[in-house]
C-alpha cells in the first residue's frame, strides 16, 4: 500500500537533516505505529506520505503511484483537533469533502452515521468550542474517516488528551478500524499505546531520523488492556524501550 | 461578560446631579461650565437644527467608515498573502499613521475643494488603520494545522483564503471594525473643524465663537452617543451574522 524507498528529507531552513534513508512497506489494512524520541522525524515521515512535503531523496509510492502532492485517498488526523471554530460538528466532518467538491447526496447521512458510531449522536449541530477535548478529537477522526481513505495518517492524535480519555479512544479507534479496509500509520510518544494498537511498531532514532528497528507485535485481535500483562506485550514494549533509550537507561534494582 | 448596567447608570446619575448642584451653588458663569439642565434646555430649543448637523456628521462618518471597510479588507488580504507585498506596503501605512490628520485636513480641502470628499477622506484616514492591522493579524493568526488540513484536502490558494483564513479572521475583523467605527466619528469631527458648513464639528466651532457653550456641550454629547451607537451596531451585526465569533474573545479550547 505504502512504500517508502530510501527516503531522505533535508530542510533548507537551518540545513536540518530530518530523515535519512528510510525504507518502509505498509501492507493494505495494516496498522503501523511509529515511535521515537522528539526530533526523530516522525511527523516529517507522516507529512511525506501525506504529500504535504516532498522528499529530498528517494520516493514515496502509494498504491503503485509516486506521491507528488496531497491525495484524496489519504486522510490525516493531527494532534490538535483543528476543527473550524465557526462550523458545527456536522459541517466540520463534511468539510474536506465539500472542499474537494466530492460531497454527494449521501454524504450527510454517512457523516451522521459515523458520528453516531463515535458516540457523538445529538451533537451534530454543536460548535467545536462546546465540546470537550476528547469529543473534538473524535470529530476530527470522523472527519478523516468520512473521506473513506485507504491510508489514515495520525500524528499523535491522542497526545493532547488526558490519560483516561486516551485509553478509551485507543480502543474505539481499533474497533472502528477493524471494520474498515484501511492502512493506518500512527505516530505516538507512548510505547504502550503503540504496542496495544499496532501490528508492527517502527522505532526511529533521532538526528538524523532513521528506522532503528521494526518490532512486530504478535498479539491476537481484538486487542484490549487485559493483554498488557501478557509476556508478548511486555517483550515488545521492552524491546522498543531498549531501542529508544539504548544504554542510557539505568537499570533499577 | 454581560454585567448589569445598573451600577454604572447609578454612578452617571450621581455625577450629573453633582454637576447640576455644583453649577447652582457655586457661581460659575454659564459660558465656562454650563449645568446639565442648561445644556438640555438650549440643545432642545434648537433640536431641528441639532438634528440637521447630526445627520450631516453621520453622513460623513458612514461614508468614511464604508470607505475604510472597502479599502482595508482587500488591502489586508494582499498584505497577508505575500511577505514581499507586506514589506513594501506596511512601512508606508505606518507613515500615514504618523501624519497628524488634523494637519492634513486643510491641505486636502484646498486641493479637493470645499465639499464632502475631503471630509470623507480625512475620516477614512483616521479610521482605516486599525481595521487593516486587525484583519492582517486575523488572516495570519490562522493555526498552521488548519492550513495544513486545507492543503491535505488539496485546497487552492483562493479556497484557503475564502474557506479557512477569512472565516478565521472574522473575530479580528470585527475587533478592527469596532475601533474603526469609533475613530470614524473622531475623523469626521476633525474634518468639520477645518472645513464644513454643517455637522456637529462645525456646530461646536460656531457655538463657541458666540460663547454658546451649552449648545457646544450638547453637540459633544450627541457625538459621544453616535460613537456608542455605532459601536453597538457593529457588535450587534457580529452577534447576528457570526454568532460563533462574539464568544471567541478567548480562543476556543484546543485551537
Amino acid at each position: 500500500m505504502i512504500r517508502l524507498e530510501g527516503v531522505g528529507k533535508r530542510f533548507a531552513r537551518g540545513d536540518v537533516e530530518a530523515l535519512r534513508d528510510v525504507s518502509l512497506h505498509v501492507a493494505p489494512g495494516e496498522f503501523v505505529a511509529i515511535v521515537g524520541a522528539s526530533g526523530c522525524g516522525k511527523s516529517t515521515l507522516l507529512r511525506l506520505v501525506a504529500g504535504l512535503v516532498p522528499p529530498s531523496s528517494g520516493q514515496v509510492v502509494l498504491a503503485g503511484t509516486p506521491v507528488v502532492g496531497p491525495r484524496a485517498d489519504t486522510a490525516m488526523v493531527f494532534q490538535a483537533p483543528t476543527l473550524l471554530p465557526w462550523a458545527d460538528v456536522l459541517r466540520n466532518v463534511t468539510f474536506p469533502l465539500r472542499l474537494m467538491k466530492q460531497a454527494a447526496g449521501d454524504t450527510e447521512a454517512r457523516a451522521r452515521a459515523l458520528l453516531a458510531t463515535a458516540g457523538l449522536a445529538g451533537f451534530e449541530h454543536r460548535l467545536p468550542r462546546e465540546l470537550s477535548g476528547g469529543m473534538q478529537q473524535r470529530v476530527a477522526i470522523c472527519r478523516a474517516l468520512l473521506q473513506q481513505p485507504r491510508v489514515l495518517l495520525m500524528d499523535e492524535p491522542f497526545g493532547a488528551l488526558d490519560a483516561l480519555t486516551r485509553e478509551e479512544m485507543s480502543l474505539e479507534l481499533l474497533r472502528i478500524w477493524s471494520g474498515l479496509q484501511m492502512a493506518v500509520v500512527f505516530v505516538t510518544h507512548s510505547i504502550s499505546e503503540a504496542v496495544l494498537l499496532a501490528d508492527r511498531v517502527v522505532v526511529m532514532s533521532p538526528r538524523p531520523g532513521r528506522v532503528a528497528e521494526i518490532v512486530p507485535v504478535n498479539l491476537p485481535r481484538p486487542r484490549g488492556f487485559g493483554q498488557e500483562a501478557l509476556p508478548e506485550f511486555q517483550a515488545a514494549a521492552q524491546r522498543i524501550r531498549a531501542l529508544i533509550y539504548g544504554e542510557r537507561l539505568p537499570r533499577a534494582a | 461578560m454581560r454585567r448589569s448596567a445598573l451600577p454604572s447608570l447609578l454612578v452617571l446619575v450621581v455625577l450629573l446631579l453633582g454637576w447640576e448642584a455644583a453649577c447652582r451653588f457655586i457661581p460659575i458663569r454659564e459660558f465656562i461650565l454650563p449645568s446639565p439642565s442648561a445644556i438640555w434646555a438650549q440643545s432642545y430649543a434648537v433640536w431641528p437644527n441639532l438634528l440637521r448637523h447630526t445627520l450631516a456628521t453621520l453622513g460623513t462618518v458612514m461614508w468614511g467608515f464604508l470607505a475604510s471597510v472597502a479599502i482595508s479588507l482587500p488591502l489586508a488580504m494582499v498584505i497577508a498573502a505575500s511577505p514581499a507585498i507586506s514589506a513594501a506596503i506596511y512601512p508606508l501605512l505606518v507613515v500615514t499613521q504618523s501624519i497628524p490628520k488634523v494637519a492634513l485636513a486643510p491641505i486636502l480641502i484646498v486641493a479637493l475643494g470645499a465639499n464632502e470628499l475631503p471630509r470623507v477622506i480625512v475620516t477614512f484616514l483616521v479610521a482605516f488603520f486599525p481595521l487593516v492591522v486587525g484583519t492582517v493579524a486575523g488572516l495570519l493568526a490562522t493555526p498552521p494545522e488548519l492550513i495544513e488540513l486545507g492543503r491535505s484536502c488539496r485546497a487552492s490558494k483562493l479556497q484557503e483564503l475564502t474557506r479557512i483564513r477569512l472565516p478565521f479572521a472574522v473575530p479580528f475583523v470585527f475587533g478592527g471594525l469596532k475601533v474603526a467605527a469609533a475613530l470614524a466619528v473622531v475623523g469626521a469631527v476633525v474634518a468639520e473643524f477645518v472645513g464644513a458648513d454643517a455637522g456637529l464639528g462645525y456646530l461646536i466651532q460656531t457655538s463657541m465663537a458666540f460663547f454658546k457653550t451649552p449648545l457646544a456641550f450638547g453637540a459633544v454629547l450627541v457625538l459621544a452617543a453616535m460613537g456608542i451607537v455605532l459601536f453597538q451596531v457593529v457588535s450587534l451585526a457580529e452577534k447576528l451574522l457570526f454568532p460563533w465569533s462574539s464568544g471567541a474573545d478567548q480562543p476556543p479550547p484546543g485551537m
